[in-house]
C-alpha cells in the first residue's frame, strides 16, 4: 500500500508552522550563547579543568576548550602544491533471509595531488566476508556475536581507518599531505557495545589506523557537513550551572540553550574562511580510550555552511598540521562547490547502489546454484519481492 | 603485436553491433578526427574490423551525469579557464570519458580486405587502433565501402564519406587520379540523387 499523502501532507503543514514559531525563540538563545562565550573567553583554562572534572557525571555532552572560547582564526594561505588522500566505505549487510551468510565491504580510495604535477587516482577495494570466523566473532568466554547490522558497520569504519593509514603511508613524501575522512573520527557507535566487542574494533582502529597515520607524518582530519553536535552548547550549560545541580533535581529545569546546536552559534561568529577555537571532545570513549589520539575539533565557515573538522591531538598540537588542515578543508570545499572533492570522489567510488545489490545477490545465487549449495532465499524475502493478488 | 601497433592503440571497444561500435578513449580528449579510419580487434583473432569515426563526445562516466561550469575567479583571486581547469581539478581525468562511434565499413581476414560487413562485430574490451597511412591507403584503394556509408541512416553519412575520401586522397600517390576515380564511383551510386552527389563532390575540394 502506498503512503497516504493526504494524511501526511496535513501533518507536514502542521510541522512547518510549529518549526517557524520556534526559530525566533532560538535566535535569542543564540544571542545569549554568544555573549557568554565572549564574557568567559579568557577563562578558557578554568573551564577546561571544570569540564574534565564534570564530564563523567554530566548528563549532556561536553567539550574542553583548548584556546580562548570565542577566538577566530583567518584562513591560512593554501599551499599551491599539496596531496590529499581520502577513504569512504559502504557495505552490503548480512542478509538473514538471503541464500548464504556473507557480507561485503566496499572501500573507495582517492589520491589527489594538486600543483605542479596534478594527478588523480581513484580505486575501489571490495571484500567479501563469508568464512565462519569472519561471520561469527567469539570472545574468550566463548560468547558468540554474529556480524550483522551495527557490527558490520563497525568493521567497515575500522577498515576505512586502516585503509586510509595504508594509503597515507604509501604516498607520504614529506610534502604537505592531508588524510581526510567523511564523518566523525570518534567511534560513538561503539560506546553501546559490550567491552570485548568495543575493544575488538577500537584497538585495531587505534593501532593500525590512527597510530600508523601519526607515524606517516600526514595531517589527519575528518569533515562533518551539517554538524548537529551540541558539545559547545553543553559547555555553556555547564557555565550556567557549574555544579550540575540542575541535573540532580527530580524534574530538571528547562535547558537554557534548548534547540541550539554548536553550528548555530558559530554561524554568527565566523566569517568566510575563519575557524573557531579548538576544543577537545569529552565523550567518554574519546577521553578513556583514544589516549594520545584523543580527538579535538573546530568549526569552520566554508562559505556555504559551517562544518565541523575533527583531528587527533597530535595534529591539533602541531601548528603546521593545524594550518594545513584549515586551509585544505576550505580549499577542497571551494573546489567541490561546497563539499570536499576528495570525499565526494571517495563516496562515488564506494557507494553500492540498489542495482549493484541486485546484481550481487544474483551472482551469489548463481554461484551457489552451480555449486549445488543453494536452498534459495527465505519465503519472507520472496514475499517482499512480489505482492500476491 | 608489433611495437608500431601498440603505439597506435587509442582505446577499447565498450559497445558493439554488426554495423557500428563505440570506443572508450584511453586518454581523455584524445579522439581521432571525424571521418578517420580506425581498426578494432575481435576474439576471432584473425579478424580485423575497419570503421569510420563519427559522433565524438566527452562527458560524465556516471550515467545521466553532466559536467558543471568550473571556469572563473576562485576564492584566492586566481582565474582559471580552459586547460587550467583540468590542472586545477585533476580528478576530472578520472570522472570524464571521451568516446566515439565508428561505422563499420569492412574487415580484413588472412591479409584480404573486404568491403562488406564482418561476420562478427568487434569484441567488447578489445583494443582499437588508429590506422597508419599505409593501412588507410590499403583499405581505401578500392571504393566499394562507399556503398555502406551511403546506405546508412544513423550518421551524417554524406559528411562522413566526403571527409573520409578527402583524407584518403591526400595519402594517394596520384591524388587527382584517386579523386576522379572516387567521383565516378559516387556518380554511379548516386545517379538518381544529383543534389546529394554535388554536396559530397564539393566536400572533396575543400
Amino acid at each position: 500500500m502506498a503512503l497516504d499523502f493526504n494524511s501526511v501532507g496535513q501533518q507536514i503543514r502542521q510541522m512547518s508552522s510549529t518549526l517557524r514559531s520556534s526559530v525566533d525563540d532560538r535566535q535569542s538563545r543564540v544571542d545569549r550563547a554568544l555573549s557568554v562565550l565572549a564574557a568567559e573567553s579568557s577563562n578558557w583554562q578554568h573551564w577546561a579543568d571544570q569540564t574534565l572534572q564534570a564530564y563523567k557525571k554530566s548528563p549532556w555532552l561536553l567539550a574542553a576548550p583548548a584556546e580562548p572560547l570565542n577566538s577566530v582564526y583567518d584562513r591560512p594561505r593554501c599551499p599551491a602544491t599539496y596531496t590529499l588522500v581520502a577513504v569512504d566505505g559502504s557495505q552490503i549487510d548480512l542478509d538473514r533471509h538471503g541464500s548464504a551468510e556473507c557480507f561485503l565491504i566496499n572501500l573507495g580510495l582517492v589520491f589527489l595531488r594538486y600543483g605542479s604535477e596534478p594527478t588523480c587516482q581513484l580505486r575501489t577495494q571490495p571484500q567479501l566476508f563469508y568464512r565462519d570466523d569472519e561471520i561469527t566473532l567469539r570472545d574468550a568466554n566463548g560468547r558468540q556475536y554474529t556480524m550483522a547490522g551495527g557490527l558490520v558497520h563497525a568493521e567497515r569504519d575500522t577498515r576505512e581507518g586502516i585503509a586510509l593509514a595504508q594509503l597515507a603511508t604509501s604516498v607520504a613524501d614529506g610534502s604537505p599531505c592531508v588524510a581526510m575522512q567523511d564523518g566523525t573520527l570518534i567511534r560513538w557507535s561503539l560506546s553501546a557495545l559490550e567491552p570485548w566487542l568495543q575493544d575488538h574494533f577500537l584497538s585495531r582502529y587505534l593501532q593500525q589506523g590512527l597510530q600508523e597515520l601519526q607515524s606517516s607524518g600526514v595531517a589527519l582530519c575528518s569533515y562533518i557537513s551539517r554538524p548537529r553536535a551540541p558539545e559547545i552548547t553543553g559547555l555553556l550549560r555547564l557555565i550556567a550551572d557549574p555544579e550540575l545541580t540542575e541535573s540532580q533535581r527530580a524534574t530538571p529545569l528547562a535547558d537554557p540553550y534548548h534547540g541550539v546546536n554548536d553550528f548555530q552559534i558559530f554561524a554568527r561568529l565566523l566569517a568566510d574562511g575563519q575557524r573557531s577555537a579548538l576544543f577537545r571532545s569529552l565523550s567518554k570513549i574519546n577521553v578513556e580510550r583514544y589516549a594520545e589520539h584523543t580527538i579535538y575539533f573546530f568549526y569552520l565557515n566554508v562559505n556555504r555552511e559551517i562544518v565541523r573538522i575533527e583531528l587527533p591531538e597530535w595534529a591539533a598540537t602541531n601548528a603546521q598540521h593545524l594550518e594545513l588542515i584549515h586551509a585544505v578543508a576550505y580549499d577542497q570545499a571551494q573546489r567541490g562547490a561546497g563539499y570536499p572533492v576528495a570525499l565526494a570522489r571517495a563516496h562515488e567510488q564506494a557507494v553500492v547502489r540498489e542495482a549493484d545489490r541486485r546484481v550481487f545477490r544474483q551472482m551469489l545465487q548463481e554461484a551457489l546454484w552451480h555449486s549445488r549449495l543453494s536452498d534459495g532465499g527465505s519465503l519472507k524475502a520472496d514475499s517482499k519481492e512480489w505482492q500476491r493478488v | 603485436m608489433t611495437m608500431a601497433q601498440s603505439a597506435l592503440r587509442i582505446g577499447e571497444v565498450i559497445e558493439a553491433s554488426s554495423t557500428t561500435w563505440i570506443t572508450g578513449a584511453y586518454q581523455l580528449l584524445n579522439a581521432p578526427a571525424f571521418g578517420s579510419l580506425i581498426q578494432a580487434t575481435c576474439h576471432a583473432s584473425d579478424l580485423l574490423i575497419y570503421g569510420l569515426v563519427y559522433d565524438i563526445r566527452t562527458g560524465s562516466r556516471e550515467p545521466g551525469g553532466r559536467a558543471m561550469v568550473r571556469g572563473g575567479r576562485r576564492y584566492d583571486g586566481s582565474e582559471h579557464y580552459d586547460a587550467a581547469i583540468y590542472d586545477e581539478h585533476p580528478d576530472l581525468t578520472a570522472v570524464l570519458q571521451t568516446e566515439w562511434s565508428a561505422l563499420i565499413v569492412g574487415y580484413e581476414r588472412a591479409g584480404r580486405i573486404v568491403h562488406y560487413l564482418p561476420p562478427q562485430p568487434p569484441t567488447v574490451h578489445y583494443s582499437v587502433y588508429a590506422c597508419d597511412d599505409l593501412a588507410v591507403r590499403r583499405f581505401t584503394a578500392q571504393c566499394d565501402f562507399f556503398r555502406i556509408v551511403l546506405s546508412t541512416t544513423v550518421v551524417p553519412a554524406d559528411d562522413l564519406l566526403g571527409t573520409a575520401i578527402r583524407y584518403a586522397s591526400a595519402l594517394q600517390a596520384d591524388r587527382r587520379e584517386y579523386e576522379l576515380c572516387a567521383g565516378r564511383e559516387l556518380a554511379r551510386f548516386l545517379r538518381d540523387d544529383y543534389d546529394r552527389l554535388r554536396t559530397i563532390l564539393r566536400m572533396l575540394t575543400v
